[in-house]
């Protein structure tokens, strides 16, 4: 396997103490899908956000290429950031036409022509099978577009690691299952790090290369997707096959 | 400021607005090195100038016009009592309204309108991620969003609040010939006037639209708790606002009073 390019270590976070974070580590290889699952309200999202430099833990330290983003000020923070896409839960779209959307990191990280930035920003769409969306607005649009526009928009500057929170949130099991062959075969494309947070594990865990699972603060479980499913910990087990009956 | 702590004490009260402060002055510190290294959008700032100032020339006129109609009347019903002599009635009136009315005064509707405006966009960005977004886009938030307003405020603050101040002159002279008699030609009266007022006047200008986009825009980042949050960090933009024009008010007119040439009683 190869080394980890993001690592976690000691991850402490509370707000309005209560801990949310109890001393996570994690090791996500590089150009694996680490999809890191677990009950609502248990810090995923926080994690994710941890990873991204958009939320400072209260205590331990973050590695992305062997630097600690935790020591940081806002302008390292920020040339970090330029190597990271991000989708939102909430799908986070700018109030601009989908064109703009796209072009947004793009505008921001390069200085190309507006003919390069069409070229791939349409490149993009057609991707993520929406060709000839530009000029719609994402308000109108439905919740797996809004999510296929938060991908290409996540994906078009080519970030070597790219973290997707809830890709699936709120969609149906054909749209969830496009949704996640849309990551395994981007991530397929372009060899990047990807993590992905879900609560959709029977989903998420047909494209995962590893499997973390927080539970209580605490990551109980680290291994592959089908050691997931033959986990004997009960959490784990509880959570993969979704039983009433468990600690959970 | 923090208007939610209803139950703190003084003290507690005291530290939150020292917190309060220094988290403006970070903002307003970031905002002016983006201001010279930051990446501009085409277009956005004349977007934001066209928000404050279009957008708010109607309702500041309206309401600098009554506020220059109440002050010229009540002044006139005062001096009515004691000097019943209007013959410089206007010249001081321009004097108070050039060195400090206009601006301060002018200044508070102006942060209700703005401010609030700010204050509920940003934090509608904050709760909806879209702000984190931009920082994964590789856009500063101050640098995106704070800085075209701010720029937009300083330059069109100034601009409405000059208007307003005319505004204010005008509906003055026509409630002080209406009421009192006094001739236009004998209201409009510029004995008293000199260069520190404008001065003056027109730096508080400058440094209350600032101080409404920096104030503003910083509550609109530290929103946090979906719809109601941003209708708080609205709140506290606007009686932050307000209460930074105050003291800057103060603190201006006192240093004016000794520094600014042709400053001072008349």
């Amino acid at each position: 396997m190869l080394p980890p390019l993001i690592r976690l270590e000691n991850i402490h976070k509370a707000f309005d103490d209560a801990p949310v974070l109890r001393g996570v580590d994690v090791d996500v290889p590089e150009s694996c899908i680490y999809a890191l699952i677990g009950m609502g309200a248990v810090g995923k999202s926080v994690l994710l956000k941890i990873v991204a430099g958009l939320i400072a833990p209260e205590k331990g330290r973050v590695f992305i290429h062997d630097e600690d983003i935790t020591e940081m000020g806002h302008l390292e923070l920020a040339e970090v950031r330029k190597k990271i896409g991000m989708l939102f839960q909430n799908y986070a779209l700018f109030d601009k036409n989908v064109y703009e959307n796209i072009a947004f990191p793009l505008r921001r990280l390069f200085d190309l022509s507006e003919e390069e930035i069409q070229e791939r920003v349409a490149e993009r769409l057609a991707r993520v099978a929406l060709p000839g969306t530009e000029e719609r607005i994402p308000q109108s649009m439905s919740g797996g577009q809004k999510k296929r526009i938060g991908v290409a928009r996540a994906t078009i500057a080519k970030p070597p690691i790219v973290l997707y929170d809830e890709p699936t949130a709120g969609l149906d099991p054909v749209t969830s299952q496009k949704i996640y062959d849309l990551v395994r075969e981007e991530q397929r494309a372009t060899g990047a790090t990807v993590m992905v947070i879900s609560s959709d594990v029977a989903g998420v865990l047909t494209i995962a290369d590893r499997v973390g699972m927080l539970h209580d603060g605490k990551l109980v479980f680290d291994g592959t997707a089908d050691e997931a499913r033959k986990s004997t910990i009960p959490e784990v087990r509880q959570f993969v096959h979704g039983l009433t009956e468990g600690p959970l | 400021m923090t208007v939610r702590s209803k139950d703190v004490g003084l003290f507690e009260a005291a530290i939150n607005v020292l917190k309060d402060f220094r988290a403006v002055w970070r903002v307003f510190t970031k905002t002016l090195y983006y201001l010279f290294r930051g990446k501009r959008e085409k277009g956005e700032i004349a977007r934001q100038m066209f928000h404050v100032g279009n957008e708010s020339l109607f309702f500041m006129c309206i309401t600098m016009a009554f506020i220059g109609a109440i002050i010229t009347f009540q002044t006139g019903l005062q001096s009515k009592k004691l000097l019943p002599d209007f013959s410089l009635m206007g010249a001081t009136y321009l004097k108070l309204l050039v060195r400090d009315l206009a601006a301060s005064v002018g200044a508070l509707p102006l942060a209700t309108r703005v401010g609030a405006g700010i204050a509920a966009e940003i934090g509608s960005m904050v709760v909806t991620d879209q702000v984190d977004a931009l920082r994964m886009c590789a856009a500063d938030p101050i640098d995106y969003l704070v800085v075209p307003r701010f720029i937009a405020c300083v330059i069109m603050g100034t601009v409405i609040l000059v208007i307003g101040g005319f505004v204010a002159y005008g509906a003055g002279m026509l409630v002080a010939f209406v009421s009192f008699d006094v001739n236009p030609h004998t209201f409009n009266n510029l004995m008293y006037l000199n260069l520190g007022d404008l001065v003056l006047g027109f730096l508080k200008c400058l440094v209350y639209g600032a101080a409404i986009a920096i104030v503003s825009a910083q509550r609109g980042l530290a929103t946090f708790g979906g719809s109601e949050g941003v209708g708080w960090a609205t709140t506290e933009a606007v009686v932050g606002s307000c209460f930074a024009i105050i003291v800057l008010n103060l603190i201006i007119s006192t240093v004016g009073y000794f520094l600014v040439p042709g400053v001072g009683p008349m």
